[in-house]
């Protein structure tokens, strides 16, 4: 899926300056834009659901809503934190290519803080080939001398509503 | 300049409101003083201006009287509505005041528009400035209309129903009232003419036969196609280009009507309609006199979301209730008041679920016109004869329902009935009779159609079978079986094609439809004397009745209605067969086996079937059996969307509900597994 082109994501998905929600994800420092997220919630009981990707771990019950929880650190290839005493589940809104809105729960280490980002913190993200999968993003943070990632949520959907899900043909 | 078009929609207005004065009551006298007000205003100077001062200032001297209209009060507003006209349309009307008066004895009958226009007028729609109201008449109108179709539907029947009269005539009303406010004039038009015609009926003056009946509901049908096209343009799904429709010529045909006076259409027209003979066990009544109670719209997502929580809470409760019982030292009171908690929160459960239904009478209501169109396009004489249209259940599930039920009650009308001379020969009543029927039954809804027709014919049934290759020859084949072949797709035993039906396009369009709602289809017979089929679906397509199983760690839910039976089976039940898998031994015969720990890929399962429970499940004619771990319970469970995400990447996966302990279940899609064609890419 890494040889997807780049061209038409770098037009749609330019860092926008604003707040952003910091977390860790497998011991590395992301952040996420407040607007997206809806809650974040103590990790629930997860029912598996057969036949979905790996990194999706199953389906939770969100005060009666049925919502699909991710563990992002499966897709990026993240290592397990050795505690998950302070793991969180943060609910964001993503919107699908089609302009349909889906709420999806995101497991992560921990979660920082709310920082505001402007324009002159952000940078577009660097390119290390097609090798490292840096389509998630959309773009990097400098906070002093720190630098967090800015995941690109609806693109991780978009990769499940396409025509490939997952190896899983009907 | 005064604004003649707002003048001609004030005049519009006016004749309105007149069809609704009459000598000793009081009714419209504000509207029309408003109105006449209105257009002194607007006209400014000249005639009209004058005419309606004049005529105001009576209004206002017979409002401050405070009685009634005398009949000489009526005679002299129509006097002056002939007046304004003439004023404000004069070429075209002219030669007609003097001819309306005569008919002011008639207090209600509105003095005739002026002549219909040869060429059709072209209806041109202000988006811009009547967007809204627009959006408003057309979810109004379609209300107005259906109302008048089932009105005139029941007048057929008893012509001489005065509260059916009634509310068809103000259904026509306020239709035309809405018309002539946003400038709609040939719809304008064309209502007012049927209203008329309406208005003579009502008032004795005119019988309401088949050619009146026919001629209200093709205006009704050309008013509705008038909406529709309203309705596209204002939702921006078409441009907003002026349209016109046939209105003259149907317009016309009413005044023709109404002109024509009474005489000339009861000698015309002697009484052709079944009237005599309306059975009084018909039991139409009161239908278009139900009482209308207060309702409010609201967004179904708000309603699903009660749901939701409502769900939530009863879970909730659930969870308070068992941790009170394990503690030791109990507080009555306290155990009380949680009680009682649970109490309502069962109640208002109830209720939310309940917030959804409907009784089904929209969807009968519908068919009666199918039964007279059909009917008459064929010369049967077809009656229909409906039960339990209280009956109530989801919303949803009566639009649903409404194909397959038209489908059905086509084909009995079509194919069941036969034509009256073969129905006398055989010794039935001519008129023909379609029963539908309506009623609960253990969680479900059942509708029966039942017509009192030839019946089917297992001859040709059968022989169109073998001819189709369904079924040997020589094979023998109980009734169900054979009856079932005509849920074949393309299957079709009418002998000749019709209009309606005979298409092949059928009953297996229909079985489809039933079964995507997680229903079923019978049907039975008895030739000579009818048909009868049944549909039993659920009542809501929010909840289903499903069996709770477990498979390894996990728990599944198995919709109970594809459920025929499960056992635990025996040595020597189970056997392979080479390259086709395992299959079950059930009392002779042998069924597919599918592991669901296998194909689901859930650890921990049971993988002697021995040691499990074999489910049976059906869907249409394939049956599968199912190898679980053990049974829970069963129970009704509200069904919940998985998303897009999950359906895509497990289509056997149909949906999700919460269950007792406030996790997820998943809900299996059994049409999905047992279709042939299912299988995952990678499945070994």
């Amino acid at each position: 899926m890494n040889t997807l082109v780049s061209a038409p994501k770098a037009e749609t998905a330019k860092p926008v300056p604003g707040k952003y929600l910091a977390f860790v994800l497998g011991g590395e420092s992301y952040a996420i834009g407040v607007m997206h997220v809806r809650e974040i919630i103590r990790p629930l009981d997860v029912t598996p659901v057969p036949r979905m990707p790996a990194y999706i771990q199953g389906v939770v019950n969100l005060r009666g809503k049925v919502v699909a929880i991710f563990d992002l650190r499966i897709k990026f290839g993240l290592p397990m934190p050795e505690s998950l005493d302070r793991a969180c589940v943060i609910v964001v809104q993503a919107h699908s290519s089609s302009g349909a809105t889906t709420q999806i729960g995101l497991i992560v280490d921990t979660v920082e803080e709310v920082v505001a980002l402007g324009a002159e913190q952000l940078d577009d993200t660097p390119s290390f080939g097609a090798s490292l999968g840096t389509e998630y993003l959309t773009g990097m943070a400098r906070i002093g001398s720190t630098v967090k990632m800015l995941l690109n949520i609806d693109r991780i959907l978009e990769d499940e509503s396409g025509p490939a899900a997952g190896s899983f043909g009907l | 300049m005064s604004d003649q078009s707002l003048l001609n929609r004030l005049f519009a207005s006016l004749e309105g409101e007149l069809t609704l004065v009459s000598a000793g009551s009081d009714q419209s006298q504000f509207p029309i003083l408003d109105l006449l007000g209105n257009m002194r205003d607007e006209a400014r100077e000249g005639d009209l201006a004058e005419c309606a001062r004049n005529a105001a200032d009576r209004m206002v001297s017979i409002i401050e009287s405070g009685k009634p209209f005398t009949a000489d009060d009526v005679a002299w507003l129509q006097d002056v509505t002939a007046e304004l006209r003439s004023i404000l349309a004069p070429p075209a009307s002219a030669s007609k005041p003097a001819a309306a008066a005569p008919q002011a004895a008639a207090p209600a009958a509105p003095p005739e528009a002026a002549p219909a226009p040869a060429a059709d007028m072209s209806v041109s729609l202000n988006l811009e400035g009547d967007g809204e109201l627009l959006r408003e008449f057309v979810t109004e109108s379609r209300e107005h209309l259906n109302n008048i179709e089932q009105g005139v539907l029941v007048l057929e029947e008893r012509p001489d129903d005065a509260d059916t009269l009634n509310s068809i005539f103000r259904a026509f009303h306020t239709f035309k009232g809405g018309a002539g406010f946003l400038n709609l004039i040939p719809i304008n038009r064309l209502a007012h003419a049927l209203e008329s015609t309406l208005d003579l009926a009502r008032q004795h003056k005119l019988r309401v036969d088949r050619p009146i009946v026919e001629l209200i509901l093709r205006g009704r049908d050309l008013l509705k196609l008038a909406v529709d096209e309203i309705e596209v343009r204002v939702s921006g799904s078409r441009p907003n280009e002026p349209f016109s429709l046939a209105f003259a010529a149907l317009t016309a045909e009413a005044l023709a009507v109404v002109e024509g006076g009474p005489a000339a259409v009861v000698i015309a027209l002697p009484k052709a309609a079944p009237a005599p003979e309306a059975p009084a066990s018909a039991p139409m009544p009161e239908k278009s006199a139900a009482q209308p109670t207060a309702t409010v719209k609201v967004e179904t997502s708000k309603l699903d979301s009660l749901v939701d929580l409502v769900g939530e809470l009863v879970i909730s409760q659930s969870l308070v209730a068992q941790d009170l019982t394990s503690l030791s030292r109990m507080d009555p009171q306290f155990a009380r008041n949680v009680a009682q908690i649970g109490r309502v929160t069962r109640e208002l459960q109830r209720v939310s679920m309940s917030l959804r239904m409907a009784p089904i009478r929209g969807a009968f209501q519908k068919m009666a016109r199918v039964v007279r169109d059909v009917g008459a396009k064929q010369g049967k004489e077809v009656r229909l004869v409906t039960e339990g249209d209280d009956t109530e259940l989801d919303r949803n599930m009566t639009e649903e329902l409404t194909d397959p039920l038209m489908h059905m009650i086509r084909n009995a009308v079509d194919h069941g009935i036969e034509m009256p001379d073969a129905r006398v020969a055989h010794g039935k009543p001519a008129v023909g009779c379609v029963h539908l029927r309506a009623h609960h039954q253990s969680g479900s809804i059942v509708v029966e159609i039942e017509d009192d027709g030839e019946g089917l014919s297992k001859e040709r049934i059968l022989a169109k079978a073998v001819e189709k290759g369904l079924a040997a020859p020589d094979a023998k084949l109980s009734e169900d079986e054979i009856f079932e072949f005509i849920f074949a797709a393309g299957f079709s035993t009418a002998q000749k094609v019709t209009d309606v039906s005979g298409r092949g396009v059928g009953m297996d369009v229909v079985r489809r439809n039933v079964e995507r709602l997680r229903g079923q289809v019978a049907v039975s017979s008895t030739p000579g004397k009818g048909s009868l089929f049944k549909l039993i679906v659920p009542l809501t397509l929010a909840i289903i009745d499903g069996l709770i199983v477990k498979i390894g760690a996990e728990r599944f839910i198995i919709p109970t209605l594809s459920v025929r039976e499960s056992f635990r089976p025996q040595a020597g039940m189970v056997s392979t067969v080479q390259g086709r898998g395992e299959i079950v031994n059930v009392r002779g015969r042998l069924i597919p086996l599918m592991r669901l720990s296998q194909l689901f890929g859930v650890e921990g399962a049971a993988t002697d079937p021995m040691a499990g429970v074999i489910v049976v499940v059906t869907t249409g004619t394939a049956v599968k059996c199912i190898l679980v771990d053990s049974l829970i319970n069963r129970q009704e469970v509200v069904i919940k969307n998985v998303g897009d995400l999950v359906r895509r990447a497990n289509p056997a996966v149909a949906g999700a509900a919460i269950l007792g302990d406030g996790r997820v279940g998943l809900i299996i899609d059994v049409h999905v597994l047992s279709s042939s064609s299912f299988a995952y890419a990678d499945a070994a």
